[in-house]
């Protein structure tokens, strides 16, 4: 029983011993200042990382969610500010904040769609598919934005990444009502039983009537939307889109994914394991910032991070 | 739908193509904004800060003096503050005042070449996103020094001499990481009577 609790809190355990470990060799670690920053530095990735909990949930893989933030992020951008021109009817469509994050959010979903499209329909395995995405997201970026940042685009829109409210980040608290409306789809609905049967056994779902395309479909495409979430938090952050945002993002994702005990194979994780993966990687980052360590050793630090917690994991379930 | 027809209405709105490149075109008046910027802001904006006081403040706590007291557009280690001083002239050079300040140190008066986004930054009273670009941005830098460089400190300048004991506030850069000369870049200069 003991063993049982340890096993499903090795994460968390992981999280405080890391802190545990910062918080000794830096004093700027526990301070109110750094700890909202880190937590509003991880929501992006939080939000991107539940969405990929689906998808590696169901044995499948997104690698398309950083290009795809990039996308939703310049058009998100170049519609709140430039808007859309019909030279031919003479017509300028001007849009607000919220038609803008509408927008985002539309073509982050039918990027994601297209993506579970090619997966179902012609059986392309989805690391192939998705990285045909990244590079196809990653294209239309430079192609729609011409390589050029977007900027300034108001106090109003800038509230949502650098916003507060009830004295908490508007993004950590994006993040939270993201992460709640997931652990709810994947614990309390039918939709979240399915994902975890296609991942446990995609045979067994079909021949019990389980419409496997659908809930592909379904799954990408709220992954799309998840990291259009990301790229609405990340451009407003900055009040700016730039085109090179969110690149190896979906690595980040991943990581926290794996981290947080979900297995690649598919059919065990959790939502709330990815959240504690994500801020594993957020405080590790926030971390080797702190203690000036070397941008090219952060990297290896975080590689290895990644193949211990893979390690355990595998060594845990033998 | 009823959801859906509300978050349209609120989403976009149509304009005739021309309409919209005529408002777009209305040019803004940089000059006019620099000198309101000038007269109405930074010449009633009593926020600048004692030099002697500043700098023991940065040497007591430099984050908590950055903070309070500098403006920084970005992240780095550098910020504008806004600060007040007085001293007698000890050399003038090409324009530069070197004022010697009553605790014994040397201070610079730059009055010739005012120039970059010193003064705007320092005084706090501009925003980044208020102007649609940053080109618009740094037009305000360039009108709010022709203001000074050609319509205020040309009254005082010629009439300082070598010996003159002057108060002024001005902008000035300081970094946390390494001691940048002091160096101000002037928006008024008082000559005190003899």
């Amino acid at each position: 029983m003991n063993k049982e609790i340890l096993k499903k809190s090795q994460s968390l355990i992981a999280l405080f011993l890391l802190c545990l470990v910062i918080t000794l060799l830096s004093d700027k670690f526990l301070t109110g200042a750094n700890l909202w920053n880190v937590l509003r530095q991880i929501s992006v990735n939080v939000c991107i990382s539940v969405g990929m909990t689906l998808v590696v949930l169901m044995a499948g893989i997104d690698l398309s969610v950083g290009s795809v933030l990039a996308f939703t992020s310049v058009i998100c951008a170049g519609f709140l500010k430039n808007g859309i021109t019909i030279e031919s009817l003479d017509l300028f469509v001007g849009f607000t904040v919220l038609g803008a994050v509408l927008a985002a959010l539309i073509i982050g979903f039918l990027l994601g769609l297209f993506n579970g499209w090619a997966i179902t329909t012609f059986a392309i395995p989805p690391f192939v598919a998705t990285l045909a995405m990244l590079t196809i997201a990653r294209g239309a970026t430079m192609l729609y934005s011409e390589g050029i940042p977007i900027s300034n685009l108001g106090s109003s829109f800038e509230y949502i990444g650098s916003g507060w409210f009830l004295g908490i980040p508007v993004p950590v608290w994006i993040s939270i009502i993201v992460v709640l409306l997931m652990v709810f789809i994947t614990k309390k609905t039918t939709f979240g039983r399915y994902i975890y049967a296609i991942g446990g056994n995609e045979k067994a779902a079909y021949l019990s009537g389980i419409n496997i395309n659908r809930i592909k479909l379904m799954v990408y495409s709220l992954a799309g939307m998840m990291a259009a979430i990301g790229g609405i938090l990340v451009t407003s952050r900055l009040n700016s889109a730039q085109p090179n945002a969110g690149t190896s993002y979906e690595l980040d994702s991943i990581a926290a994914v794996v981290i947080g005990g979900t297995s690649l194979s598919g059919g065990v994780g959790s939502v709330t394991g990815t959240v504690i993966g994500a801020v594993i990687i957020g405080v590790l980052n926030n971390g080797l910032v702190l203690l000036n360590v070397s941008p090219f050793w952060q990297q290896v630090v975080k590689g290895l991070v990644i193949l211990l917690a893979v390690i355990i994991d595998r060594k845990s379930k033998k | 739908m009823i959801l859906i027809a509300f978050l349209g209405y609120n989403s976009v709105y149509f304009q005739k193509l021309s309409t919209h490149k005529n408002q777009k075109n209305v040019t803004f008046d940089f000059n006019l904004f620099a000198d309101s910027l000038y007269f109405k802001g930074i010449l009633t904006n009593t926020k600048a800060i004692d030099l002697n006081e500043l700098l023991v403040q940065i040497k007591e706590n430099s984050d908590s003096a950055f903070k309070t007291h500098g403006n920084r557009l970005g992240i780095g280690n550098s910020a504008f503050f806004m600060v007040k001083s007085q001293g007698k002239v000890s050399k003038i050079d090409n324009g530069q005042l070197t004022i010697a300040a009553l605790n014994g140190s040397f201070i610079n008066l730059e009055t010739k070449y005012i120039f970059g986004n010193a003064i705007r930054d320092a005084s706090g009273l501009v925003k980044l996103t208020d102007f649609k670009t940053n080109a618009d941005f740094n037009k305000v830098s360039e009108a709010l020094n022709t203001v000074i460089r050609e319509k205020v400190l040309p009254k005082n300048i010629s009439k300082i001499k070598i010996g003159d004991e002057i108060s002024f506030t001005g902008a000035l850069k300081l970094s946390k990481k390494e001691v940048l000369g002091l160096v101000i870049l002037p928006v008024f200069i008082t000559l005190k009577e003899k």
